[in-house]
């Protein structure tokens, strides 16, 4: 497969990268005002929350352990005493009232920035949901469900939780930063250096920690999806695991990739189990430095003078030191955080950029109704380039006609019609329907008037009724059910219980192979198409069936086009007109007299099936 | 842990009891890692003791340089072995319930594999896998930082201890409001709880639109409903971010208001213990004590309510997983079961078989003898019930009344894998997995050699195909085989039955999506397969029916009809009826 299969994601290890970073903010620009007040607000918590600090100095210093009153009489004490204590009072008010403001602040800003990173999400997500509506269903036979799936849902979580909240915690860190290292040099200098001597160490240690931990991340995260994705196509598939007794063996490999999953997370388990303490010790040796710094200082002195270093002082660098190394350690987990939403929002925009290899022209048409008349033009057409599976196939289908493909199995005939509705696009040649280009008519246009009855059945979960409207709530409740009794559905639902509001369970598991073939042959009824097209349509119904809904159809589609392929001869008789497909090549084509007559390969397909049921029958009965 | 490790018996109903149970392996690790909890608060209660000390020292004007050295060193000394400590603690515990939870993911995955179709038409596939991923974690997170968060609450009656013993006093002033703290976390965690499940559910609604519109991409396109997806689909994403914002704006009240309490706590203490060293009831070196006290106090109290609600969100999630895993296989080996039974000759009978999947009876008292080595063919209109008729013989449902026999023995007399090994089963819907042609040809047999392989695809009519693609057996399907066309698939899934080398033949509807040409060779092939076993074939043709020994003509759940073709024929029922029609045409087509 030369374009290959995405079964997985890769490794990806990406830096800081400015571009992404530009792109994602613009999903933030509507939000602007926003963003700017709630950065402002950011200030104002950084300002005041490290302001809490030097009131608490002035506090012990000037009241609590306040010299005057330390050094007074015993009269003297008394009365100061009783100052100290209003002193103490107000300051703590003061405090309180900081206290409370910053938790006003904080309740507002939280708000803002929850509040924009969730509408940019909504944004983000739905156009990704709508790109991908948008692809070709050459891109989504080649990426599974559950990889897109993950885009949609795990990396825009990821990027709605370390892109908007992060960028605004990571400003709010780096200010909070700055503003306790302005107060702590504007105190005493020398006492910042001391305690700011172990902050170059945690961010070595941040540094090497991360190279490791981000590792850890990604593989788990590979891991993950390995683990899922296997489960989730095991219970799909539990029947075939079951009958043919695979339930050992996958249990086996399932077991392998959750020790790998599990091996992993202990790798990480002992990356964050040694990066903590570390982290912590180097706080805790700011903390030790700056007491023997202080205690230095007065045993220098002979004894505590303010502004030198204090008891006070001592108090507001412990707390200094504890508001600065949360950030810190805080900024590291954040940028590990900002790294992997790094990665989401590649892939993210990965996706966003591989281009619609299907799209509407500028002036493309939308028509009301069409005549019908479909032309096939030496179209050639490969799925894998250079193995052609169409090879210069060329017809005209006139208005109302009714034409049949046959062929052998893999000829290329559903391929004729995935080409039709434009599923894929012609290599080389064009297909016209009505004379026009279908690459000129607006895809969703186009398909209207083509109503497909595909060779696989699809189902969505949910009622009966539903999956023949299709959301349409236009189409009265009366059509729903005559569209059913065409196809002679309404007899096996009105025996169902809750009839047409029945749930068909997920991909329609709770009917017969028949009736789901059914549903989807009424659906396709219901949306009444100019051009009908029916791949296998009645290949698992039974053969009473089968004749009542052709009769159907024929006063159903009278004066319009319809392309059966069918194995079944029985089923192409009424045609007007069989073309048999050979090895992508269209061999031949007339009426069913006409390809009897001409003895070739229709004349075989014919002689095999009925003439050679006597042949067949003889042969059995000696078994 | 291998994988032979014996399914833990699971108290329905008791999920703690449960867990316990699944735990038992590591009670060690668990065991060490709560002393270390009590060794580390031990350590950390000396923090406050040696700073006390220095501040006390410059009160009382007996600090000199050396004790200062000493008090530094000491406490660098103290925060390496804490460091260690929690160093340990954390690999013993978090790791354990690492261990724990690959446990029981993959008892979860196998005890999945032995439930019966009836459980998973019953539950979707994204709530399976919902309960081995999320729940599962959630879970872990209990048995890990949960516990681990539990283990460390012996800080609190240390702490409360030394605090006591530092001022009765101010321990009251912060005692009071400490316990709010406590409450209000879990309260505000308990609403968080419920508010994350709606969260929680209108995403998960989200999710499996987008998944079920992504796996039917072909219709959604084919019927242009694309414009109609995306606006449900923004309906339920804008449903999901409302419900988020209404979660986060909470939490932005109840954080800052949580972090107001704490300093109102801290202040209370620093106002009323300033008031006492300013009064001399104590000294500053106590208050400084107490004050890293208290801080070391507040932690662990915020922290319960989280831990709490961790154990209330493991709770619920480990009753969802209960909830499968208390699931009884209906269809397994049981009492019943005979070790030696085998299936060797393949005769097959159903004596007043009835079934229903719920309410209504599909099959209805359907009794047949099928002799060893014959060929029985079962037709009839759609939805009259041959899939089901099968599907009790290969036992993915049990029969609600009556009895199946093979080879003379009940169904439920033989071990279910060798039933199953018996069995070669084309379904009429193929599933393919999204892996190369040879892992899926040889899903029965995967020791197959390249010989059988090759000629299980020759009788299949695989063979050709095969050759034509550039990587033959070794090309790479996408999800569900979507490269292949839908008659190539079918043939995939013919030869992968037939590469069993079964007793008993099972086709449904085989040739479905194959044309006439390839079917007729692909029978004369399989004319000698067939000789060798027992056949059930299940077909809308009657040619290809015709010849079976047994023909049974079933309808709404009933046989109506059972003979040979010539016997059918004479009774001129609906047999006579079906094969007159298919006859008919053919006379037209000749005539026309
Ligand atoms: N999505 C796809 N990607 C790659 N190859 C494909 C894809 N779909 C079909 N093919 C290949 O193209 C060829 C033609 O397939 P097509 O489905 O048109 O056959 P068909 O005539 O409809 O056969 P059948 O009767 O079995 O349905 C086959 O060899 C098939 O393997
Ligand atoms: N999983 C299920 N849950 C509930 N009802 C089911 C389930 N599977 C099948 N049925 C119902 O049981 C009846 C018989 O289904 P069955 O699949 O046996 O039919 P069938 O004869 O094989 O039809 P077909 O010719 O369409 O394959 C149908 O009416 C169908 O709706
Ligand atoms: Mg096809
Ligand atoms: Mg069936």
């Amino acid at each position: 497969m030369s374009e290959g299969y995405h079964f997985e994601d890769e490794l990806q290890r990406k830096s800081y990268d400015a571009q992404i970073m530009r792109r994602l903010l613009r999903y933030v620009r509507p939000y602007r005002g926003w963003f700017i007040a709630a950065t402002l607000l950011l200030i104002l918590v950084a300002l005041t929350s490290n302001l809490t600090p030097l009131l608490m100095m002035w506090s012990v210093d000037h009241y609590i352990n306040n010299p005057t009153r330390l050094g007074a009489d015993a009269a003297g004490a008394a009365s100061q005493a009783i100052l100290d204590m209003q002193g103490l009072f107000q300051m703590i008010l003061i405090i309180a009232l900081l206290v409370i403001v910053e938790g006003i602040v904080r309740y507002l800003q939280m708000l803002v920035v929850a509040f924009v990173g969730q509408k940019t999400m909504l944004e983000m997500r739905m156009e990704l949901f709508d790109h991908l509506q948008r692809m070709s269903l050459r891109f989504l036979d080649r990426n599974p469900v559950g990889r897109l799936m993950s885009r949609v849902t795990t990396d825009i979580e990821k990027i709605q939780q370390s892109i908007v909240t992060g960028v605004v915690e990571v400003i709010s860190d780096l200010l909070t930063i700055g503003i306790v290292l302005v107060f702590m040099f504007a105190v005493n200098w020398r006492l910042a250096f001391v305690a700011l001597s172990p902050v170059p160490f945690v961010f070595i240690t941040s540094y090497i920690f991360r190279k490791y931990a981000h590792h850890s991340f990604l593989e788990i995260r590979r891991k993950v999806a390995r683990l899922s994705a296997f489960m989730q196509e095991t219970i799909t598939g539990m029947r075939i695991v079951q009958i043919f007794g695979r339930e050992q063996d996958h249990a086996n490999r399932f077991d392998a990739l959750n020790a790998d999953h599990r091996d992993e997370w202990l790798t990480q388990i002992r990356n964050f189990a040694l990066y903590f303490p570390v982290v912590e010790f180097f706080s805790a040796s700011s903390t030790c430095l700056i007491i023997l710094y202080c205690a230095w200082n007065i045993l220098d002195l002979g004894q505590a003078v303010s502004g030198v270093a204090s008891i006070g002082t001592f108090f507001g660098y412990v707390f200094w030191a504890e508001r600065l190394f949360g950030p810190i350690r805080a900024l590291a987990d954040r940028y590990n955080l900002l790294l992997e939403a790094m990665a989401s929002s590649e892939r993210v925009f990965q996706l966003l950029d591989t281009p619609e290899d299907i799209m509407d022209k500028p002036s493309a048409l939308n028509p009301g109704t069409l005549e019908g008349n479909v032309e096939f033009n030496n179209v050639w057409f490969a799925y894998e380039p250079e193995q052609w599976v169409l090879k210069n196939v060329s017809f005209r289908i006139a208005p109302g006609e009714r034409v049949a493909i046959v062929g052998h199995t893999g000829a290329g005939k559903s391929t004729i019609i995935n080409l039709l509705s434009r599923f894929y696009d012609v290599r080389q040649g064009a297909i016209l329907v009505d004379g026009v280009d279908v690459r000129d008519y607006q895809q969703v246009a186009l398909r209207r008037h083509v109503g497909i009855v595909l060779q696989d059945v699809f189902l969505f979960s949910g009622t009966i009724e539903q999956n023949i409207r299709l959301g349409d709530t236009e189409m009265s409740e009366a059509h729903v059910r005559a569209c059913a009794e065409y196809v002679n559905a309404a007899k096996f639902i009105e025996k169902l219980p809750r009839q047409y509001q029945y749930e068909v369970g997920e991909r329609g598991g709770n009917l017969s192979t028949g009736q789901r073939q059914l549903l989807a042959f009424a659906r396709t009824l219901a949306h009444r198409p100019q051009i009908l097209v029916l791949d296998e349509a009645t290949s698992s119904i039974d053969t009473e069936t089968e004749a009542l809904i052709q009769d159907a159809i024929e006063k159903l589609m009278e004066g319009r086009t319809s392309i059966v392929i069918a194995h079944r001869l029985s089923t192409v008789q009424h045609a007007d007109r069989i073309m048999v497909l050979h090895h992508g090549e269209l061999r031949e084509s007339g009426t069913h007299q006409e390809l009897l007559a001409h003895g070739g390969l229709y004349r075989t397909l014919y002689e095999l099936q009925y003439k050679g049921q006597d042949r067949h029958h003889a042969r059995v009965a000696n078994m | 842990m291998t994988a032979s490790t014996p399914r833990i018996a699971v108290a329905p109903d008791r999920p703690f009891i449960t867990l316990l149970r699944y735990n038992r392996p590591y009670w060690k690790a668990y065991g060490i890692g709560a002393c270390l909890a009590v060794l580390f608060i031990l350590f950390s209660l000396l923090t406050p003791v040696i700073i006390g000390r220095i501040v006390a020292g410059f009160e009382k004007n007996t600090m000199t340089y050396a004790l200062v050295m000493g008090y530094f060193f000491t406490l660098m000394g103290l925060s390496i072995v804490e460091g260690v400590v929690r160093y340990f603690q954390r690999r013993l515990m978090i790791g354990a319930s690492r261990h724990f939870e690959y446990d029981l993911r993959n008892d979860l995955f196998r005890h999945v594999e032995r439930l019966s179709q009836r459980f998973f038409h019953k539950n979707r596939t994204g709530d399976i896998m919902a309960r081995a991923t999320s729940d599962i974690n959630y879970v872990r997170e209990f048995m890990g930082p949960g516990v681990m968060g539990t283990a460390d609450m012996v800080r609190v009656p240390f702490t409360l201890g030394y605090m006591i013993y530092l001022s009765g006093k101010l321990t009251l002033f912060s005692l009071v409001p400490l316990p709010l703290i406590s409450v209000l976390v879990y309260a505000c965690v308990w609403y968080m709880n419920r508010q994350s499940k709606v969260v929680q559910e209108l995403f998960s609604l989200v999710t499996s639109r987008a998944q079920e519109n992504l796996a039917g991409a072909r219709v959604v396109k084919a019927y242009g409903i694309a414009d109609r997806e995306s606006r449900d689909f923004r309906k339920d994403s804008e449903n999901y971010m409302r419900a988020n914002i209404k979660l986060v704006a909470f939490m932005s009240f109840a954080f800052p208001l949580i972090g107001m309490i704490v300093g109102a706590v801290l202040l209370m203490v620093i106002w009323q213990g300033g008031n006492m060293v300013i009064r001399r009831e104590i000294d500053l070196a106590t208050l400084s004590q107490f004050l890293i006290a208290l801080i070391m106090l507040a932690w662990p109290l915020a922290q319960f309510g989280w831990v709490l609600t961790l154990y209330q969100r493991g709770a619920v999630s480990m009753k969802r997983i209960m909830s499968i895993l208390c699931e009884a296989p209906d269809i397994r080996d049981d009492t019943r079961t005979d070790p030696n039974a085998a299936v060797t000759a393949g005769a097959i009978s159903f004596r007043g078989v009835s079934f229903k999947y719920d309410e209504v009876l599909v099959l209805n008292e359907v009794s047949f003898d099928v002799e060893a080595g014959e060929t029985v063919a079962i037709v009839g209109p759609t939805g009259c019930g041959k899939t089901t008729i099968v599907s009790l013989l290969t036992r993915e449902y049990e029969p609600t009344t009556g009895e199946v026999f093979v080879d003379g023995r009940p169904l439920t007399q033989i071990p279910l894998a060798r039933l199953r090994g018996a069995l070669g089963y084309v379904p009429q819907d193929t599933f393919i997995f999204s892996d190369t042609i040879r892992a899926n040809v040889t899903l029965g047999r995967p020791h197959a050699s390249e010989e059988e392989i090759w000629h299980a695809c020759e009788v299949a009519q695989l063979a050709e195909t095969l050759r034509q693609m550039p990587q033959g057996l070794d090309t790479l399907l996408g999800e569900r085989g979507i490269n292949l066309s839908g008659g190539q698939k079918q043939r995939l899934a013919l030869a992968r039955a037939l590469l069993r080398d079964p007793v008993v033949l099972i086709l449904d509807d085989a040739f479905s999506s194959v044309d006439t040409h390839t079917e007729e060779r692909i029978l004369h092939r399989l004319h000698e397969v067939m000789k060798r076993r027992t056949n059930i074939l299940i077909s809308h043709r009657i040619s290809s029916v015709a010849h079976a020994h047994l023909i049974l003509v079933v309808e709404e759940g009933r046989i109506i009809e059972r003979g040979t073709h010539e016997e059918l024929l004479r009774l001129d029922g609906l047999y006579a009826e079906m094969f007159r029609r298919q006859q008919l045409e053919t006379a037209l087509e000749d005539v026309a």
